[in-house]
């Protein structure tokens, strides 16, 4: 079975389990978890901030494997899958950005701090949302494939000097799951991980629907061009 | 190897200071920038040294983006990158040399640049000439290693100052926080006992993407 095969096979089960999971995860949000003493209702900002940081970066990984791969094989899928994963990786760390800024006003009374996390999604999404507009730009589509297979590569390599030098400058973000288990109630935890995994179901539904639509665009592109 | 790497220094800095413009245009650009961000401070007032080191390396950035530009866009004119392409030398020391002859260029800037600090920012207190010009020159490995190695990527775009900004800026983020964290404690500034650890960003920072450039600097200078 080819690439293409398996993903559009895929794209419904993923859709209709995504949009079930995230259902259910919002019962636990609103229902099954507890409400935070300190911050109260604004807390449950975390549920939708958290699963969107993570799978940003996590999409953000996925351009880097991609990259790699089209580097050595010259697969056309993998550069598909490469773009739509910058994509949805920028809409979903744009969107733990945002969250994370309403976060930050009611916590810590500031829109924005220099924190290691926070200051690597906000690097990752400039980068990203570069390698984007570098898509745009280079007319050659063979030269633009190796060129952004060459970003999403250095991109990637820089996340850990990233981090360590936003964590060096200086850092207030709370630990989640620390050493010890972070500092969230039993409750809590369980709703964070339905987020996590109803979100990670959807991510991959999201990304195959768009290498979906990519590769028949490229398919459309090739019965006018020779 | 050792002259074919000279040869094509050589050639670019012939092109370049031959042409009569030289670097004015980086240099301008970047006293331009010290100027005006020297308008940010209320008169009497004094500018950090953080802050002086933060400008001294956003013109230094700045002026990076011209410079690469102006050495890629070179073999522009009548395909003179094919007879690069052509030639019996692996591609790896087109990049080299780009970024052997960027760092000439980006080391005469920033002789402005640096009086231009002191001058319209009022640093006057320098902690260590030499640690100074080794921190200059360890930032600038890694600027040049990014610079040489995406500064091809712009080639042959109408807007490729603005695509190359876009492109390279966020990347240079770690470098430019060791470049500002260390240039602020040798201006004078408070002290940082994280200066080793800054200074190793930095080294890491060449490391990686030198090695990066040296792998994959073919794949975004051949001909498709």
């Amino acid at each position: 079975m080819s690439d293409n095969s398996i993903i559009t096979r895929s794209i419904p089960a993923l859709a209709i389990t995504g949009a079930v999971g995230l259902v259910v995860a919002q019962y636990f949000i609103w229902v099954y978890a507890p409400v935070e003493a300190t911050m109260g209702i604004l807390q449950k900002i975390f549920y939708f901030h958290l699963p969107l940081a993570w799978w940003g970066l996590i999409s953000f990984f996925v351009v880097f494997c991609a990259s790699l791969v089209f580097l050595i094989s010259k697969n056309p899928f993998m550069d598909r899958l490469s773009q739509s994963a910058a994509e949805v990786g920028l809409l979903f760390s744009g969107l733990a950005l945002a969250t994370g800024t309403l976060w930050a006003r009611a916590a810590w009374n500031i829109w924005w701090t220099w924190d290691p996390r926070l200051s690597t999604t906000l690097v990752m999404w400039f980068i990203y949302a570069g390698y984007l507009v570098l898509r745009q730009s280079i007319d050659n589509p063979h030269k633009m494939r190796a060129v952004c297979a060459v970003l999403g590569v250095v991109a990637f390599l820089n996340v850990p000097l990233v981090f360590l030098s936003a964590r060096m400058w200086r850092s207030i973000h709370p630990a989640v799951f620390g050493s010890r288990g972070g500092g969230l109630e039993p409750e809590m935890m369980t709703t964070v991980l339905v987020c996590i995994a109803a979100w990670g179901i959807l991510t991959a539904g999201i990304l195959f629907y768009r290498v979906r639509q990519l590769d028949l665009k490229d398919r459309i592109r090739s019965l006018f061009i020779f | 190897m050792n002259i074919r790497f000279f040869c094509l220094a050589r050639k670019d800095l012939k092109l370049i200071f031959s042409g009569g413009s030289g670097i004015i245009q980086p240099v301008l650009l970047g006293l331009i920038l010290v100027f005006v961000f020297s308008l940010s401070t209320p008169i009497g007032e004094e500018v950090s040294a953080q802050a002086a080191a933060s400008i001294f390396w956003l013109a230094t950035s700045f002026a990076l983006i011209l410079v690469f530009n102006t050495l890629y866009s070179m073999e522009e004119t009548n395909q003179a990158r094919t007879g690069l392409l052509l030639s019996p030398m692996p591609l790896q020391l087109v990049w080299l040399s780009k970024a052997f002859t960027g760092m000439i260029l980006l080391l005469l800037a920033q002789l402005f640049f640096f009086p231009a600090t002191i001058v319209f920012l009022g640093q006057e207190t320098i902690a260590g000439w030499w640690n100074l010009l080794g921190v200059i020159i360890l930032v600038d490995w890694g600027l040049v290693a990014v610079g040489s190695l995406l500064g091809a990527v712009s080639q042959g775009h109408a807007a490729r100052d603005s695509l190359l900004s876009v492109v390279i800026f966020p990347l240079l983020i770690p470098l430019l926080l060791a470049g500002i964290r260390m240039g602020a404690y040798l201006l004078g500034g408070t002290g940082d006992e994280n200066l080793s650890a800054w200074a190793g960003i930095a080294f890491s920072f060449g490391a990686v993407f030198t090695g990066a450039a040296i792998i994959l600097f073919p794949f975004v200078y051949n001909e498709y």
